[in-house]
């Protein structure tokens, strides 16, 4: 095995080609064969995703995955994971335990085959196994390859045996330590710091959440997940199943109808289970799984059940004659799953994947019979609960009508913008409403760190008169309480007002192209994340400038791309969340704007805050389809973005986005 | 082939060009909102239509190539002229064409299609900086080659 070993050097080299004369030869002695274990050490990414958080978690996954195969074919009922405080992890079941016995052909014992072979394992034969989730033979092997160490521990027939192992391979034989009369399987491993990088470790929360998943997914299996760092140990054992696992999932949603829809299908060789609830939400939350394995990029089986959704509430309404068909009317898939939170289980013998990971389910057929057997059960449930069938069409109409009203809207500004006015009512509309749950749509809003670098930006002294300018609800303004007199607040919309009410002192309602404030009026103006959705912003600067008194300060924060690499991305992205927006300022873009309108001794300072986007699109200025778009924008950022701009997709399919919120501070001279 | 300059033809390729590489994605825009949509089929459709379109646009300039490039005319075909005629480009699109269009977007009060314009100027400025940074790392291989 030569496998990076420099190639021989030779003096006696054939006539060099002309293109690009090379010294190294070409033959036999340069084509590298690696051994199994050594390919998958070269390349983590083809077998385990990645090597990164998401990869990391991956290893665990595998074990519990293993676990969960022995108890879905009737022998384990307990499994614990455990996160050890030197950065190693131990799973430990309560199953018939690895072979242990010798391997007719390898001449080794089976549970080293399985663990130092790749594609060797009891599931390539349908006898041991009827639906699987583990990895087919590729995990076990895979994650000793990537592990510093493991020990496997086996207790079976009557004995406790043990074996370590290092990189992959074993170095030790397989000892029998004593008599023992439990059963099952423990495998303690630590990721290679050489493959992972040493500062990644396995996180608790990301862990719990798998682990839940699972425990809904595998009613009556009990899980339990012991944390040594923190001390923390939590279990998990449900007997509700999925439909545990949507109320657990809409436990805070304001929900449309009590009953969730439970739709069951079975078929030789094929499982299939369902649960819907629509809530007053915006976002969809639909979770689906193949042999319990999350198929985060849905598939098939996906497919089948959004066809069936459109297809059978369409063909319901056209029924009451709610929708006209004939006349073109329909209702849209996006308009359907518009707050929908659905649970879609498939158990099968023989799922096909994309990649190595299993985010994706392809079998052809599934796609079929989820869509009829959910068509057909779903037209039934509504014909026979007509409240539940009526509440869900009403509920989709509205989204349908609500997205037309917002295209209205936004094609209304686009001819308002003509003269570079927009409609007042547009703005009022988009924030009025959005009012309702301002504080919960994203972390920045009340971030305490970040609205104390606002702070941080005043110089000492004294600051009579303060006017928080768009105020929203007031938090950026009410942030320097202490250091102010009375805390003036302007906003356009009634709703915001009401909610500002409670921060600060006096508020006005008007707009920022026309304060309706004397000249010379504030000591200090503060603003926060705004003047990016106004229209020619020098003029809103230009008023505020207007309405402070010399020498009195203006600070403002606002969300700045990384550099010129990412603008025009974070553009596509704001514009998808947020159609009102304007511009997508870059760091001397904004100080042009500032300095432009006379106000002199600029400075800045960064504050870089992480921010699910989950939280932050679900909002009903965003339409489902731009979530989605938004979603993919992250998914497939190109690599000059990457390079720039920080931002992490967790192995539940969430999305965290490093913030680059900057915080100006000028004088009026 | 030293006829086609300025021939009609030539500006046929150019155009030729220019809608097939709009094809490719266009197509690729389409099958990301299909396979939202829940068609995956009509998406791989998209995407294998889309395939045949980079085939097809770099057909078009495997016959522009023998005159130059689409965009600036200048000379391609290896890598350093290759990169020289990107940077051209770069500059064009920063200097005249985005503001240009940035421009004629403000006077119709669309003014956050004028800002996406002019952040599209900035990033040719990156891309041009890049592309030089690429073209200088050339030259300096090209100087160790041995003669």
């Amino acid at each position: 095995m030569s496998a990076a070993s420099t190639p021989p050097a030779s003096e006696e080299a054939e006539a060099p080609s002309p293109a690009r004369p090379r010294t190294d030869r070409y033959d036999a002695s340069s084509i590298t064969v690696l051994s199994g274990l050594e390919a998958v050490r070269q390349n983590p990414g083809m077998y385990i995703g990645s090597t990164d958080l998401a990869g990391l978690h991956h290893l665990v996954y595998e074990l519990v995955d293993n676990a969960i195969d022995e108890s879905q074919a009737g022998y384990c009922r307990r499994i614990t994971v455990t996160l050890l405080a030197d950065g190693s992890c131990a799973v430990e079941d309560d199953g018939r335990g690895i072979p242990v016995d010798m391997h007719p052909l390898e001449g080794r014992p089976a549970c080293e085959v399985v663990l130092t072979k790749l594609h060797a394992g009891g599931k390539f034969r349908r006898q041991s196994y009827q639906y699987t989730a583990g990895l087919h033979g590729v995990g076990l092997s895979c994650l000793n390859a990537l592990s510093e160490w493991l020990v496997l521990e086996v207790w079976r027939d009557g004995f406790h045996y043990r074996q370590p192992y290092a990189a992959g391979r074993a170095v030790g034989e397989l000892a029998k330590i004593g008599p023992s009369g439990r059963r099952g399987t423990r495998i303690s491993f630590r990721p290679d710091p050489r493959i992972f990088g040493a500062e990644l470790s396995f996180s608790a929360p990301t862990l719990v959440s798998r682990l839940r998943e699972l425990s809904f997914l595998n009613p009556g299996l009990h899980i339990r997940l012991l944390d040594q760092g923190s001390g923390e140990e939590r279990e998990f054992q449900y007997d509700s199943g999925i439909a545990g696992f949507l109320r657990h999932l809409n436990q805070d949603a304001k929900v449309l109808h009590p009953q969730p829809l439970a739709l069951r299908l079975a078929q030789p060789g094929v499982d299939i289970e369902v649960v819907m609830q629509w809530t007053a939400g915006y976002g969809e939350n639909i979770l689906s799984y193949v042999n319990s394995i999350n198929t985060v990029h849905g598939g098939t089986h996906l497919s089948g059940l959004k066809n069936a959704l459109t297809r059978t509430v369409n063909r319901y309404a056209s029924e009451l004659g709610i929708l006209k068909a004939e006349n073109g009317e329909r209702i849209s898939t996006f308009d359907i799953l518009e707050g929908l939170t659905a649970v879609l289980s498939v158990r099968m013998e023989t799922p096909s994947f994309e990649g190595q990971t299993k985010t994706r389910v392809t079998n052809p057929e599934l796609k079929t019979m989820v869509d009829e057997g959910v068509s057909g059960a779903l037209l039934a449930a509504l014909r026979a609960d007509s409240r539940l069938a009526a509440q869900v069409v009403a509920r989709a109409l509205d989204a349908s009508r609500a997205r037309l009203a917002a295209r209205r809207a936004s094609e209304r500004i686009r001819i308002q913008s003509v003269d570079t006015r927009v409609s007042k009512e547009v703005y009022q509309r988009q924030f009025g409403i959005r009012s309702q749950n301002w504080h919960q749509s994203a972390v920045w809003i009340a971030n305490q760190a970040l609205l104390a670098e606002h702070v941080r930006q005043l110089p000492s002294g004294h600051y009579p008169r303060m006017l928080d300018v768009c105020c929203g609800s007031g938090v950026v303004g009410a942030s320097f309480k202490g250091r102010v007199g009375t805390m003036f607040g302007l906003d356009l919309t009634p709703e915001m007002i009401a909610l500002a009410r409670a921060r600060l002192d006096c508020l006005t309602q008007g707009t920022v192209y026309q304060l309706p404030f004397r000249d010379n009026t504030f000591d200090l103006v503060v603003n926060r994340e705004v003047l990016h959705l106004l229209p020619n912003p020098e003029r809103p600067v230009a008023e505020i400038f207007r309405v402070l008194k010399p020498g009195g300060r203006f600070i403002v924060g606002q969300i700045l791309p990384f550099g010129p690499e990412d603008a025009a991305w974070m553009y596509r992205v704001f514009k998808k969340k947020q159609p009102l927006i304007f511009n997508m300022f870059q760091e001397d873009d904004f100080r042009e704007l500032l300095l432009g309108a006379g106000l002199v001794d600029l400075t800045m300072s960064e504050y870089r805050l992480w921010e699910s986007i989950d939280v932050w699109i679900d909002t009903h200025e965003t339409t489902n389809l731009h979530r989605h778009e938004i979603r993919e924008l992250f998914y497939q950022a190109p690599q000059e973005v990457r390079e720039v701009h920080p931002f992490e997709i967790l192995p539940t399919g969430e999305i965290r986005d490093l913030w680059r919120w900057c915080v100006f501070s000028a004088r009026k001279p | 082939m030293d006829a086609l300059p300025g021939l009609p033809t030539h500006e046929k390729l150019k155009q030729a060009f220019r809608l097939e590489a709009g094809t490719v994605q266009r197509y690729l825009y389409f099958a990301r909102i299909a396979d939202i949509e829940g068609f995956p089929d009509v998406a791989q459709t998209f995407r294998n239509l889309a395939e045949s379109g980079i085939c097809n646009a770099q057909g078009n300039l495997d016959f522009l190539k023998r005159v130059g490039d689409p965009d600036t005319d200048l000379p391609i075909g290896e890598t350093d002229l290759n990169l020289t005629a990107a940077i051209s480009a770069t500059i064009l699109e920063q200097t005249e064409s985005y503001p240009l269009m940035a421009k004629v977007a403000r006077e119709e009060g669309l003014l956050d299609i004028a800002n996406w314009f002019e952040t599209m100027t900035r990033t040719k400025k990156v891309h041009e900086q890049k592309l030089k940074k690429a073209l200088a790392q050339l030259a300096a291989v090209r100087q160790e080659e041995p003669q």
